[in-house]
């Protein structure tokens, strides 16, 4: 795929948007692809790397990634410039199911760099607007430095049909943060979104993840109406490597979308 | 008394008094000759103790593995010679704290099992010195000889053989008590210092890089050659190594816990003919 | 009346195979290792041997496979992908435990993409198995529910014959009957009897194993830390075993040119389930080997209804600590007493 841009979202996470050289891939790619999906980026010589196509299901024009900068892989992504070629291969694995979301209201909570697999249901939605109830997003980062998609979050914040509840952790605050500071369960729990005819879709790292369970519980959630992603590291995205499994579970090719009340029946120290 | 049953009676003492918190030794394995590492917590458990010729296998890096002793490094370990040589090493190079260590010292002469006094890296120290007078000499297996006979391409070829046997599995690595290194040069990508392929190139790369990283240091345990399931005579690599740093710096790995890193340190009469 | 491929006359299978296109490859010594190899004679066969130390499995599946090459230019990529060079082969002298472990894997590189690298293979060997008349004290395929004389996975299956002067065929796939007309003169029929199977003792109670791996509880048993705890975290036992499968796919060359290639890897590793944030969902080797198990035993099972494990005892008889399979089932069906 051809990069025909890149932005930087935060300092050490980029945004690359990614055009099929063939129309004939780029087709099948959007006759596929639904929201929650993921792919293998990469660059010829350094590997590939997993991660979610944060773009939406709803947009067909293009396809877009965000990652941190970390390893082999996503350093030599961050280094290509625009024009440059890079490998995919995808979409894989499961979605969000969304129809089922129609006439419901949606919670969204998110931390850091996993606002990128959120974002992409959140659009999906937000395109289709009337088919939801209220949409709600609660989002927080270490710092406000590390808020990613700041141009998004300025847009979701002016709109009349969603509500942002931003935060930051304690310390990460700027003299001029105007928005919550504490961490995103403690966040979540003050915003008391109503568990009535509600969806809520979480994504973080597994401590958030592991907090914001226990939280969407006091609220009075039920497991089955909860929605996360899970990311294991994985190779091929076809069932055969043999690395990302939790439990009996593969990820790649059962996920990486599942329910709260799915993730509870996975053996809790093997994620 | 056996010195089986002298060392099992003082392993039940020191558990039950509570100076160790746990005995590394040997145990039956699946088969009768066979010995596998145990982990003996309780002075009840002593019985399953076992020391006979057959135990072979250096337990020293258990003292470094990961997760193993946790917090708690007060432990008893039965070790042959290169075993205190291996702990002094791990002493010298900050890996763990000797004085922490009970050593139920051994060796094998012949078929007979002899204790080795002491309880303490420093009082093997003479059992140390005695083994650099033999090593190279009674070490210098036919092998190696024939070996070295070898023009360099008939060597060269040779190793290619043994090496394009490797299948990476990292075996030679995971027993040996030197290579405590969290993350392995191998497993370093950025850059990717060494291929992880076990095509030619990366087998070599990865058995020097080994050998490399093991001069100075290797005791010639053999647990890397016991370990590799394609029989790779990785010992003969190491002793000529071994050989090789004795010879060019006097430098007989593991002699006290204070010893300096052979090719780590730096002395101001350094001999310099590498430097053209 | 049976019939009988007497063994004087391997020589002359071997040419006739090859000259009808086959490869022969078969269990031979080479560089002080038993392995699976090809060969021009017959003679070069050891087909003595209990089991070759490496298994059948790096036939249909390499340590490391190129699986595609790419040139980098100023405005484009080229590739080239990498199929196995093709071409029919015949392996002869497998044990039933190694053609075993090939029907295992079967459906796990056929589910969802099918692995062109393995069905190529597949579908250009046939396997001629011996019935196994020795065994030593890591052989476990009765353990497993099979045998000696397993068919599974197998084209032919020969039978040692009582006299040793060779063996009693049996054809087992249309593919094994195709590959046994070049040679079909030279098959005798004798009524030579064979000789009786080896004895493998059944070592531990397969579904009562099974049965404790499934319950959710015990995934967090202290059995996983103490069966484990001597385990360095090699993959010695992965690398040998038949049927485990687990890869990698890396990349080497420069910014230029280079290859991506298939290596084997191994859930034995601590970096192999490592996040690039430093999360490790099996951070420990407890944990890794739990895996492992479970994976033989539960996962892969659940998926595909067979275990991934067809007995041939390598791990078990190769490990530098004396763990393996064997032990480790046989404690857990002591458990689930």
């Amino acid at each position: 795929m051809k990069i025909v841009a890149r932005h930087d979202e935060a300092p050490g996470v980029r945004t690359l948007r990614l055009e099929f050289q063939n129309p004939a891939d780029h087709d099948s790619f959007m006759e596929t692809y639904r929201t929650g999906m993921f792919g293998l980026y990469g660059v010829y010589g350094e590997g590939e790397s997993t991660f979610c196509v944060a773009s939406p299901e709803t947009r067909k024009e293009y396809i877009e990634c965000t990652f941190r900068q970390s390893g082999r892989v996503t350093s030599a992504l961050a280094n290509a410039d625009i024009g440059d070629l890079i490998t995919f291969r995808g979409p894989y694995g499961n979605r969000f199911p969304i129809e089922e979301f129609h006439g419901k209201n949606l919670l969204f909570i998110s931390g850091g760099i996993a606002l990128p697999p959120t974002r992409s249901v959140i659009w999906s939605c937000l395109d289709q607007r009337e088919k939801f109830g209220k949409v709600t997003i609660v989002y927080g980062a270490r710092t406000v430095a590390d808020l990613v998609y700041k141009h998004e979050l300025e847009e979701w914040l002016e709109r009349s049909d969603v509500e942002l509840v931003l935060t930051v952790d304690p310390g990460g605050e700027s003299p001029d943060w105007k928005h919550r500071i504490g961490f995103v369960p403690t966040v979540l729990e003050e915003a008391a979104p109503s568990p009535d005819n509600c969806i809520a879709v979480i994504c973080g790292p597994p401590i958030m993840i592991k907090f914001t369970l226990i939280s969407l519980k006091k609220l009075g959630f039920d497991e089955a109406n909860v929605y996360t992603t899970l990311e294991n590291r994985m190779k091929c995205g076809v069932g055969k490597c043999g690395r990302c499994n939790v439990g009996s579970v593969y990820v790649c090719k059962e996920g990486p979308v599942f329910t709260a009340a799915e993730v509870s029946r996975m053996p809790a120290s093997d994620l | 008394m056996s010195i089986e049953e002298q060392y099992r009676t003082r392993a039940k003492e020191l558990l039950a008094g509570g100076a160790v918190k746990m005995v590394i030794g040997y145990g039956k394995g699946t088969t009768g000759e066979r010995r596998r590492p145990i982990f003996i917590t309780s002075p009840d458990e002593v019985e399953r103790l076992v020391l006979d010729e057959a135990c072979i296998t250096n337990l020293s890096g258990y003292l470094v593995s990961e997760g193993l002793l946790s917090d708690e490094k007060r432990v008893a370990v039965f070790l042959r010679p290169e075993g205190v040589r291996a702990v002094n090493i791990l002493a010298a190079e900050s890996q763990l704290d000797s004085d922490q260590l009970v050593i139920f010292g051994f060796d094998v002469v012949g078929n007979e099992i002899k204790a080795l006094k002491g309880i303490h890296v420093e009082e093997f120290a003479d059992v140390i010195e005695s083994l650099k007078e033999s090593a190279p000499g009674v070490a210098k297996e036919l092998l190696l000889e024939k070996i070295e006979s070898m023009s360099p391409q008939e060597r060269f070829s040779y190793w290619q053989g043994e090496f394009a046997k490797c299948i990476k599995c990292y075996a030679c690595r995971q027993a040996c008590p030197m290579c405590y290194c969290r993350r392995c040069i191998v497993d370093s990508n950025q850059p990717q210092w060494v291929n992880t392929s076990s095509h030619s190139l990366g087998n070599f790369e990865w058995n020097i890089v080994r050998a490399f990283h093991l001069s100075g240091r290797c005791v010639e345990c053999g647990n890397c050659d016991r370990a590799c399931p394609v029989n790779i005579p990785l010992r003969l690599i190491n002793h000529r190594m071994a050989e090789e740093v004795l010879g060019t710096f006097d430098h007989f790995a593991g002699t006290s816990k204070t010893q300096e890193p052979v090719l780590a340190s730096f002395k101001k009469d350094d001999s310099e003919t590498f430097i053209l | 009346m049976t019939k009988i491929l007497f063994s004087d006359k391997l020589d002359n299978c071997v040419e006739r195979w090859k000259k009808a296109g086959f490869s022969v490859i078969g269990p031979v010594q080479r560089n002080n290792i038993s392995t699976y190899a090809a060969v021009e004679r017959a003679a070069e066969l050891d087909l003595g041997l209990i089991l070759t130390e490496r298994s059948i499995k790096e036939l249909f599946f390499p340590q490391s496979e190129p699986m595609l090459q790419y040139t980098i230019k100023k405005d484009s990529i080229e590739t080239k992908d990498f199929l196995p060079p093709s071409g029919q082969r015949i392996i002869f002298g497998a044990r039933p435990c190694d053609a075993s472990g090939m029907a295992i894997d079967d459906p796990l590189f056929g589910w969802d993409y099918k692995d062109e690298y393995w069905f190529q293979r597949r579908n250009e060997s046939v396997i001629v198995t011996i019935a196994c008349t020795q065994s030593d004290d890591f052989c476990m395929c009765t353990s497993l529910k099979l045998a000696p004389d397993s068919t599974k996975g197998s084209d032919i299956l020969l039978r040692p014959l009582e006299n040793k002067r060779g063996w009693l065929v049996e054809e087992i796939t249309d593919r094994g009957r195709d590959a046994f007309k070049a040679i079909a003169d030279i098959v005798q029929e004798s009524a030579d009897t064979a000789a009786p199977l080896a004895v493998v003792e059944k070592k531990f109670d397969l579904d009562r194993s099974v049965a404790w791996l499934q319950n959710p509880e015990n995934f967090e048993s202290r059995f996983w830390k103490e069966i484990s705890m001597r385990c360095i975290g090699c993959a010695s036992c992965t690398f040998l075993c038949p049927t485990c499968h687990c890869f990698d796919i890396q990349d080497e060359g420069d910014t230029y040119s280079g290859m991506r290639r298939k290596n084997w890897d191994s859930c034995s590793f601590a970096l192999f389930t490592m996040h690039t944030s430093g999360h490790n969902p099996r951070s420990t080797q407890s944990a890794r080997w739990r895996q492992r198990i479970m994976h033989k035993f539960n996962y892969f099972p659940g998926k595909f209804s067979v275990n991934s494990c067809s007995g041939c005892g390598r791990c078990s008889r190769q490990c530098p600590v004396d763990m393996g399979i064997t032990e480790t089932l046989q404690e857990i069906s002591k458990l689930s007493q």
